[in-house]
């Protein structure tokens, strides 16, 4: 610790700290341009020039420099207000001072500096700026004739994002901050630029002049996308989601949100939505009242019988909805058939931590990831399905030198990190090679004296023969010896943490997955610890909610895939969808289509009318989370608050109220609102106990975990290649998550259909090119896709993502990790 | 006793004969200062009114009676695409035209604005650029 004093205060800090970072413990404020508490000190602007006692003469700035023993400190002499003064009047000199028809007004360091200063003449003269505006990007729009220079955008695009679209270009009164060849913007979108330029060089384009930032009204809540569980701020008037807010403050993520969160919002005020039930009569959906509606529901669940009635609930709902809908399946349906995510997008969480660790969930958190020594990820997907996940990955890898070392069908992002190491395996070979990495440490005497307390390991040593290096080597693609390295790294690192990612688009990531995983986890020692142990990352904004509420099948409740066969055989009479969209994310398209054609009444409650919603008998619509009160359950089990921030839209109701309604016109229980809700499954579930909305706060909470390890052998299934055929892998696009972003009108701009990638060997064989269509052939479906060509698929392999409504891929896919289809152009 | 009466009556008289303060209006009309605040008008220049939609004046009136919408135009600019004033909770303060950055915004000196119906009181982008 140091000590040293500033304006006559006596501060202590830790060494590390610099001057600015000491002033602000002590609730002093020394005004900033180019710093930012996430990024490296840059010292670009001089804003934040303070006069050090020991360091006489000049004028130091407080955001680079370092504390020492004994500094005495000011931060506000008359020199130094002339200083800021000059900073400020050289900015303006070419900035074009436009606040009246600048977005940024109002939330504008420049803007607010200046005012405080108050720099209302200028000493200097010069022309401004005239660049020119990129106006035709669809989500960022450059104007650089503000820029004022602090590099914010470039350090946060290349040291979190790890993109690195910008760099200043030319030198001195030239310098612009520029982009690849000065060119248009094409990168991840992820909008971190945008959130932390100072002023309106960067804005964000689907916002432009809808509202003034002070007329905002913020309400705090959190990402409805996927599992990472990003707190974000809406910026909301006239019952209208019109942007994302940046707070720096929010969250384990700082504010940071990726082209999903951030520019993803629209599907809340999407024209699209649903604003009344409909019923069909005559064989068509048309508008009925509620109660009509409703009185249709509850007669068609009761009279189907408990046999005879399922749910099928998207874990996108709120934990109360959640564990409303189980209570009405479970007390008053008295039916057991109720799942979620097509039943293998859960099971990792749901069977395979539960039998393997005695809870359903992740024994680490998020914030394990920039503590771990390394990582082991699975699949370099991890990025595409959890970004800003992805961007702890990034900010361990550069700042804390974690290792990362990524087991992968494809090569992807997270492979061009910095010494990060990428093992590319065949298609589907997963636990084959976990279990190979398992054999090694056993074989090297690498086991840690902690496992040896742990039930099933000798069984389990016994289940690894026929998993040596060599012969997994020889099926997996990836050098005998590599593994032996990998394995031995793993084992030796001090803290490892293996991160694998869920999802609707990876049938092959489930229970017997994550369950080798964790056995070598154990046998590795590596549970238990801060920094270590598996991460197992739910796709939905609240799938480990969704796990935690119990919705999946209990007892001898069916399952999603049996489900979906019982509506197909009329074993099923009644099935109630909340949320979920199976003709499109669910394998094999055809078989849940005739299937959902065929259940004698079929209710879909969505906030659009899906390709599912198309086949219902009642439709009824319900609000996004933006209209809501609630919690979600994160990826690493922390609870936090949905706050609600518009009035539902026309007549859609929230999913609690339909369910709670649904509940008591049949005879079960009713809550008065959310909260009550929460207040029983604080006292029904377990790891919930103890808390309230009150408690949960702005912070959240986590739901503690003791971990009961066991050893549960797993067997790796043989892939069986077929001659002549390419091996067709599924998964998630950066840009999308599930099927609702495709309401949303940022992702859709950037990625508005599916696509097919092909390595270039592939390609040349093929002789295909970019944005050619492609025809992929599987068990005699076909569907056409624009190709995509680049160095990060092997050879022999193709990727699509699913989320795409058509030509979607489910088209050609019957659940299996991988399609072996035949292309041709 | 006669006196103070005679002398109240001549004052009277004398009234008769002066200019009468009553303004006959309607068929006379006042002449308005030139710092009356009466109906706004929007300015125009190049055609086009000026106002930039900065929404500086919704923002600073005090009664909340300017709705300002703002668009986006083919040379990308910003311009209120619309501009509403609800002369019924109009206090007439004049801060809206104080508040403008770039002189869009007067206050004339039409000071009649009864009507008929409530909808007649709210001044479209349209009326108010009548105004002269
Ligand atoms: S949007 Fe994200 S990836 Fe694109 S330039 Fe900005 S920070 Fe970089
Ligand atoms: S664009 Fe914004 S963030 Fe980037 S250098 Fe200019 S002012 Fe800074
Ligand atoms: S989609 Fe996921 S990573 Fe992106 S902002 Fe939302 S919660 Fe965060
Ligand atoms: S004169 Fe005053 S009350 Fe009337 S519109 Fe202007 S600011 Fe509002
Ligand atoms: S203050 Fe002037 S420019 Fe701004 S919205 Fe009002 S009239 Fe338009
Ligand atoms: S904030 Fe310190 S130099 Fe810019």
């Amino acid at each position: 610790m140091v000590n040293l004093t500033i304006d006559d205060k006596k501060v202590t800090v830790p060494k590390d700290a610099t001057i600015y970072d000491a002033a602000k413990s002590a609730g002093i404020r020394i005004p900033i341009l180019c710093h930012d508490k996430k990024l490296h000190p840059f010292g670009g602007c001089r804003m934040c020039l303070v006069e050090v006692e020991q360091m006489k003469g000049r004028l130091i700035p407080a955001c680079t420099t370092p504390v020492t023993e004994g500094m005495i400190v000011k931060t506000t002499t008359p020199e130094i207000i002339n200083a800021r003064k000059l900073v400020l009047e050289l900015l303006l000199l070419k900035h074009p001072v436009d606040c009246p028809v600048c977005d940024a007004a109002g939330d504008c360091d420049l803007q607010n500096l200046t005012y405080e200063y108050k720099v209302n003449t200028n000493q200097f003269t010069d022309e401004k700026f005239n660049h020119k505006i990129d106006y035709e990007n669809p989500l960022i729009e450059r104007d650089m004739n503000r820029c004022i220079h602090c590099g914010k955008c470039a350090r946060i695009c290349d040291e979190i994002v790890s993109f690195g679209a910008y760099t200043f270009i030319n030198r001195g009164i030239e310098a612009k901050m520029g982009t690849e060849f000065d060119g248009p913007l094409n990168c991840e979108f992820c909008g971190s630029c945008v959130s932390v330029c100072p002023v309106g060089a960067l804005v964000s384009r689907p916002f432009k002049f809808k509202a003034r930032w002070w007329s905002l009204n913020k309400v705090k809540s959190v990402c409805s996308y996927c599992g990472t569980g990003c707190q974000l701020t809406l910026g909301v008037k006239g019952n209208k989601v019109l942007t994302t807010v940046y707070d720096e403050n929010q969250g384990f993520h700082n504010g940071q949100l990726c082209t999903r969160g951030r520019f993803g919002y629209q599907f809340v005020n999407s024209d699209k939505r649903l604003s009344t039930p409909l019923v069909r009569k005559n064989g068509r959906l048309e508008p009925a009242t509620w109660d009509e509606a409703l009185a249709a529901v509850a007669e068609g669940l009761k009279s189907a019988g408990s046999d005879a009635v399922a749910g099928l609930v998207s874990p996108r709902l709120t934990n109360e909805e959640l564990y409303l809908a189980r209570k009405l399946f479970k007390d008053v349906l008295g039916s057991n058939n109720l799942d979620h995510s097509a039943g293998y997008a859960h099971s990792a969480l749901s069977h395979g931590a539960m039998e393997s660790l005695g809870f359903a969930a992740s024994p680490s958190t998020v914030t394990d990831i920039q503590k771990s020594d390394l990582l082991l990820v699975v699949k370099t997907d991890a990025y595409e399905t959890h970004p800003v996940l992805g961007f702890e990955i990034n900010l361990g890898v550069k700042r804390k030198g974690v290792d990362l070392r990524v087991i992968s069908d494809k090569k992807g992002k997270l492979s061009r990190l910095p010494k990060a190491k990428t093992y590319v395996y065949k298609p589907g070979n997963e636990i084959l090679l976990v279990n190979a990495l398992a054999k090694v440490i056993v074989d090297n005497n690498l086991t840690d004296p902690s496992a040896m307390g742990v039930a099933g390991l000798e069984e389990y040593n016994k289940s690894l023969e026929g998993y040596s290096p060599a012969q997994a080597a020889e099926v997996c693609g990836i050098a005998a010896e590599e593994i032996i390295g990998l394995a031995t790294d793993y084992a030796k690192a001090d803290k490892a943490l293996i991160l694998l990612p869920l999802g609707l688009g990876y049938p092959g990531h489930d229970k017997a997955l994550a369950q080798a995983l964790i056995n070598l986890a154990l046998v590795a020692g590596k549970i238990g610890k801060e920094g270590s142990g598996v991460l197992i990352m739910g796709e939905k904004n609240n799938s480990q909610g969704a796990v935690d509420m119990g919705v999946y099948p209990a007892g001898n409740g069916k399952g999603a895939t049996d489900i979906i066969a019982s509506c197909a055989a009329g074993a099923t009479k009644a099935l109630y969808v909340v949320g979920e969209n199976p003709v499109v994310s669910y394998p094999n398209r055809k078989k849940v289509a005739d299937a959902l054609d065929k259940v004698g009444f079929l209710v879909v409650q969505d906030l659009f009318l899906t390709e599912t919603a198309e086949k219902a008998h009642v439709v009824l619509p319900a609000c996004s989370f933006a209209e809501k009160d609630g919690t979600f359950t994160s990826v690493g089990r922390m609870v936090q608050r949905v706050r609600k921030a518009i009035k539902p839209i026309g007549a859609s109701r929230s999913d609690f109220d339909i369910l709670n309604e649904l509940s008591s016109r049949l005879g079960g229980a009713s809550f008065a609102d959310s909260s009550q809700v929460f207040v029983e499954i604080a006292r029904e579930v377990a790891g919930y106990n103890g808390l309230t909305y009150d408690k949960l706060g702005d912070e959240g909470a986590l739901v503690p975990v003791a971990v009961k390890g066991r050893f549960v052998p797993v067997a790796a299934s043989p892939v069986k290649a077929e001659a002549g055929k390419y091996a067709l892998v599924t998964g998630s696009a950066l840009y999308h998550c599930g099927t609702m972003s495709r309401f949303g009108q940022g992702p859709m701009h950037v990625c508005p259909e599916g696509y097919a990638e092909f390595s270039r060997e592939d390609a040349a064989v093929l002789k295909i090119q970019d944005n050619d269509l492609v025809k992929l052939t599987s068990a005699g479906a076909e569907i056409n896709l624009k190709a995509k060509v680049n160095m990060r698929m092997p050879k022999g392999v193709v990727f699509a993502p699913y989320h795409f409504g058509e030509e979607s891929i489910n088209n050609i896919t019957d659940g299996s990790p991988v399609t072996w289809v035949a292309v041709s152009k | 006793m006669i006196m103070p009466l005679l002398k109240g009556l001549g004052i009277t008289l004398s009234h008769l004969f002066k200019k009468p303060v009553t303004l006959q209006y309607p068929d006379e009309m006042p002449e308005v200062a030139p710092r009356f605040r009466g109906l706004h008008a929007l300015n125009i220049s190049h055609d086009k009114a000026k106002c930039v939609a900065c929404y500086l004046c919704p923002t600073v009136c005090p009664a909340k009676c300017i709705k300002v919408e703002a668009g986006e135009d083919e040379n990308h600019n910003k311009y209120a695409a619309e501009y509403e004033i609800d002369m019924l909770r109009c206090i007439f303060c004049g801060y809206c035209v104080e508040a403008c950055p770039v002189d869009a915004v007067r206050m004339t000196q039409t000071f009649e604005l009864a009507n008929y119906k409530r909808a007649d009181f709210v001044f479209t982008k349209d009326r108010l650029l009548e105004k002269k």
